[in-house]
């Protein structure tokens, strides 16, 4: 018996022995294929330029559509440069934790970053970013403007961090055929859309309105747009909460309300929801929906009135996912030269058809593209009049507080009135 | 005696060093920060800033809802599990053949990554395209968004706790009724006891170590709860998931306001030690009384 | 008769088996569908291996098997060296080591201790060690976790061995150290075997410490790769998850299989002590 357990014994241990080689010549095949780390620690800086200059850039980006499109890509530039690109595609939330983890690091895990628009500032001023100006990395005026604007710091004026990548603008998404089916043309004020939701759930029993109610980002971006619409604004000029007020209780009500004849969902169900019929409307990003070749829904700039008769405020929230250098990256150069590569007009023609959301103006507007993606003339005016969320570094932080005050409204442990004096209190304490 | 003493400090030196650096430096570091406004992103220095990091944290409705999430997650989870898995060990326990092979098959859960558990419950679980939702559609009901509902959402990760946890609380109680003399049975049947009686006077008292220690070991497992809650709800609906460890991970790793989060740690650290208090009392008594026997 | 009352009990065992199986093979036939949700049906139809092979062609799945491996095999040799010398010490009536209360309170509390209090700490300790870009963080928090345990469970192990024997060897000349490593750690290869397989799962599953530590993709461990492929996506694919998920059961399958004993003997350990 316990000869057994010797020679079992012995053979973890010689199998751990194996692994343990396994790994070192694994570490050693790194330095040109899996991971720039393993090489770095390994190896001293010197050492670590020298491996770098073989090139081997590490992307962290949003995972998705926006990494299929670069995937698609990144050949042409791997082979130009003699590089390999690496990207790790990773879930918002995800990705923000670990490239602010990662930036007081000496030699950074990742040599580009994506970062959703409104952590731009944060970023900024943590000096995450390289200065692309100092990279020889030029904003050009092909940018939509609206897009560029996000990328520099201060917002719109000061220095260049951050290229566009991806211009992402909040639809109103909608199935046509349901829609028809009961009549109704596209609602162009929220009031429209919670008579038809009603409509929709009374008649058919079916879905009137998707909500994407999680806590945290989603619920804040799902609400903003109808908050905008009612007339609100998070902040007055002097950085002074305003969600506690007549627009942001009416916006609430109707959000209530449009839940009461809809559903909550995730992306995934949304996206399935309204494309197979199941629901009738909902907010959404283009690139949800680009990805599936069966979703039939359309898309509609979002309603920017809050009655019929209403005053209209720009509605169409901006969401386009930034990509800069990271300041501790051990291989700027070479890194800028694939930002300008993968933001270039050519490269992001070729990403259209992988699911890529362009930003620049030309592509927009390419004749071949165009007649194409009928989507197109609708993203760039959405882009052209969209509206950013507040640029400060504490947003993410504003967001969690809003984002767990409207999932309690909608949840119904608290009032509405009680949910958005909670948050403009919790707001206002994080803005001190 | 001196070439003793030395072997003894050869044998124990790596650990106290591995204790010390992975241990006592990150708890002293995790104090001094509780007492600053540390925010890891800040190009400016830490500013001593005393208690108000511990006032915020008593006086945030969200961190005294996670502990009384906690607090029920656990009593709910640990007696739900031990009676479950009582009652699964008393019938396996009467089986006379295959309960060898019942035993490993039904442990299964218990022995996989709670990352790859939450995966598994997340798709069976999904509102559409669940599998669950599709059973009950065949009996007319639902569907229900089970982790998006604010009814629903906590009792679903607690269900999933249950799933997992059960089997273990299962083996170690039913390796307990195995170490009851058969001998207390027969006699008990010959005085004529009945079923309830011998179980309530002769299984029970013999099993309440065992019953304990399970007790005590999914204690201290399910107040730390993290894995299933930071994938499958992150902490909604309305926080009614957010776990005291989903609340510190949170606010110092995702917003990185570490000298908050060391605050809510510490006090955390308070929580826990005193339920472990008895853990720790029990664990070096049954030591000594081991040393004496 | 008899089999009629025994029938409830067997419709109770087989529910029960159902219930602790089901989730496991649903997440198979998950894996092995092409496309599972066009038509839901508990028994799978045309099985397909694409999904299995994409995670390996597409998503790159051997390195986090691999770093899973390295991680949870270093780390356990360096705890199972340190933690067996120390249990040994603390374990054995003939030592008097003056703090061993101190040192067991010390790492019991380690045990009870929730991990996210150490885990933000230690990684910006690292950081400023300089350490990030290696395994060794990661690698040092496994040991973390499992040293209390292994400690803690193999003491019992020690001192269960016969005085005696010990004795004897050390009147035959043996130094302290060939006492240990000759004569008392071949007697307590059960309990090695036991918390070796407990310390091996803990680690492979381990995932707070692995989602706060681990930043570079070249470093991810299979649990932290496997929340990332479910939540990287927009729209999830659950076929490539499901596949990953049930990859990541295997070695825990086949030790409930094969050393089914050990493991037994592991977990019940402390419910038998008593």
């Amino acid at each position: 018996m316990r000869k057994r357990i010797v020679i079992m014994l012995s053979l973890t241990l010689a199998a751990s022995i194996f692994t343990g080689c396994q790994s070192n010549t694994q570490s050693g095949a790194q330095s040109n294929g899996q991971s720039t780390n393993q090489t770095n620690s390994e190896s001293n800086s010197s050492a670590n330029n020298q491996s770098k200059s073989e090139g081997k850039l590490v992307v962290a980006a949003r995972g998705g559509s926006h990494v299929a499109a670069m995937e698609a890509v990144k050949a042409e530039f791997e082979q130009a440069h003699h590089a390999k690109i690496e990207i790790i595609g990773l879930e918002a939330a995800d990705l923000k934790q670990k490239i602010s983890l990662d930036a007081k690091n000496k030699n950074g895990a990742y040599d580009l970053i994506m970062a959703d628009d409104p952590w731009m500032p944060e970023f900024s001023e943590a000096g995450i970013f390289a200065n692309l100006s100092e990279l020889g990395v030029e904003a050009d005026a092909d940018f939509e403007e609206s897009s560029l604007a996000l990328g520099k710091h201060p917002y719109g004026t000061g220095d260049l961090y951050a290229l566009p990548f991806s211009g992402n603008v909040q639809l109103f998404f909608y199935n046509k055929q349901l829609l028809d089916s009961y009549s109704e043309e596209v609602p162009q004020s929220w009031e429209e859309v919670l008579e038809i939701a009603n409509k929709v759930h009374a008649e058919g029993g079916l879905t009137g309105y998707v909500i994407r109610g999680q806590q945290g980002n989603p619920i804040v971006s799902d609400f903003l747009p109808i908050f905008w619409a009612y007339g609100g604004q998070v902040f007055d000029e002097n950085w002074s909460a305003q969600v506690d007020s007549e627009a942001g209780r009416q916006a609430l009500d109707t959000y209530s309300k449009l839940l009461a004849v809809g559903a909550n969902y995730e992306t995934t169900d949304i996206v399935s929801s309204v494309s197979e019929g199941r629901a009738a409307m909902a907010l959404g990003w283009p690139s949800w929906f680009i990805t599936g070749e069966t979703a039939s829904a359309e898309y509609a700039p979002i309603p920017s009135k809050a009655t019929a008769d209403g005053q209209a405020a720009s509605t169409g929230m901006i969401g386009n996912w930034m990509m800069g250098v990271t300041a501790n990256s051990q291989n700027q150069e070479l890194a800028a030269d694939f930002l300008s590569f993968i933001t270039s007009s050519e490269t992001q023609k070729k990403m259209v058809e992988h699911g890529g959301v362009p930003t620049r103006k030309s592509v927009y507007l390419d004749s071949e593209l165009a007649a194409k993606y009928k989507h197109f003339p609708v993203q760039l005016e959405a882009l052209q009049n969209s509206v950013a969320r507040p640029r400060t570094a504490k947003w993410s932080r504003v967001e969690e507080a809003l984002g767990v005050e409207l999932s309690a409204a909608i949840a119904g442990t608290k009032s509405i009135e009680a949910a958005l004096a909670d948050a403009n209190e919790a707001i206002n304490q994080i803005m001190q | 005696m001196q070439s003793k003493r030395r072997f003894q400090w050869a044998m124990l030196t790596p650990v106290i060093l591995l204790l010390i650096g992975l241990t006592v430096f990150p708890v002293v570091y995790t104090i001094s920060n509780s007492f600053t406004d540390y925010y890891y992103l800040a190009s400016d220095g830490k500013k001593f800033i005393g208690l108000d990091n511990y006032v915020k944290v008593v006086q945030d409705e969200v961190f005294r809802q996670a502990v009384w999430n906690t607090v029920k997650f656990m009593l709910l989870a640990v007696s739900l599990e031990t009676a479950l898995g009582l009652a699964i060990a008393v019938l396996i326990d009467s089986l006379k053949k295959g309960a060898k092979f019942l035993r490993v098959s039904l442990l299964i859960p218990s022995l996989l990554p709670p990352v790859t558990v939450a995966l598994i419950w997340q798709m069976m679980l999904s509102n559409h395209n669940g599998i669950i939702n599709h059973m009950l559609a065949w009996f007319g009901a639902g569907p229900f968004n089970f982790l998006m509902d604010i009814h629903i959402a906590f009792n679903a990760i607690l269900f999933i706790d249950i799933w997992q946890w059960t089997p273990f609380a299962f083996l170690l109680l039913y390796a307990g009724l195995q170490a009851v003399p058969r001998s207390q049975y027969e006699a008990a049947k010959v005085d004529g006891a009945g079923k309830l009686r011998i179980f309530t006077h002769i299984t029970l008292p013999n099993i309440m170590p065992t019953l304990l220690l399970v007790i005590l070991l999914r204690t201290i497992d399910t107040f730390r709860l993290f894995d299933k809650v930071n994938i499958l709800t992150g902490g909604g609906p309305a926080n009614s998931t957010t776990t005291i460890t989903q609340y510190i991970y949170r606010h110092g790793v995702y917003n990185l306001q570490i000298g908050y989060g060391a605050a809510a740690s510490i006090i955390m650290v308070a929580l826990v030690l005193v339920f472990s208090v008895i853990y720790i009392k029990r664990s070096l008594g049954g030591n000594e009384h081991e040393m004496r026997r | 008769m008899n089999r009629l009352k025994a029938t409830p009990k067997y419709v109770g065992l087989i529910a029960v088996v159902i219930w602790a199986l089901f989730p496991v093979y649903w997440m198979l036939v998950i894996a092995t569908q092409r496309d599972v949700f066009s038509e839901v049906s508990i028994l799978p139809r045309a099985i397909t291996l694409e999904h299995v092979i994409s995670i390996f062609t597409k998503e790159n799945y051997i390195l986090p098997l691999i770093n899973s491996f390295t991680v949870t095999v270093a780390s356990l040799l360096i705890v199972l060296v340190f933690g067996l010398s120390c249990a040994y010490v603390l374990g054995r009536r003939t030592f008097r080591v003056g703090f061993k209360k101190t040192l067991l309170i010390w790492i019991l509390l380690v045990r009870v201790l929730p991990p996210i209090t150490f885990a933000l700490p230690l990684y910006i300790l690292m950081n400023d060690a300089g350490l990030l870009n290696t395994k060794i963080p990661i690698i040092l928090a496994h040991i973390l976790v499992n040293l209390p345990l292994v400690i803690w469970f193999m003491m019992a192990f020690f001192y269960s061995v016969p005085e005696e024997i010990e004795e004897s060897a050390r009147i035959d000349g043996a130094s302290e150290f060939a006492i240990y490593s000759k004569v008392v750690l071949p007697l307590v290869l059960p309990g090695i075997a036991a918390i070796t397989i407990l310390s091996f799962m803990a680690s492979w599953n381990e995932y707070l410490y692995s989602v706060i530590f681990i930043q570079s993709p070249g470093q991810f461990t299979i649990p932290l790769k496997l929340a990332t492929l479910n939540s990287e996506q927009e729209l999830t694919e659950w076929g490539k998850v499901a596949s990953g998920g049930f990859i990541s059961m295997i070695p825990v399958l086949l030790t409930a299989i094969f050393m089914q004993k050990h493991l037994m003997n592991g977990l019940t350990a402390g419910a038998v002590k008593e």
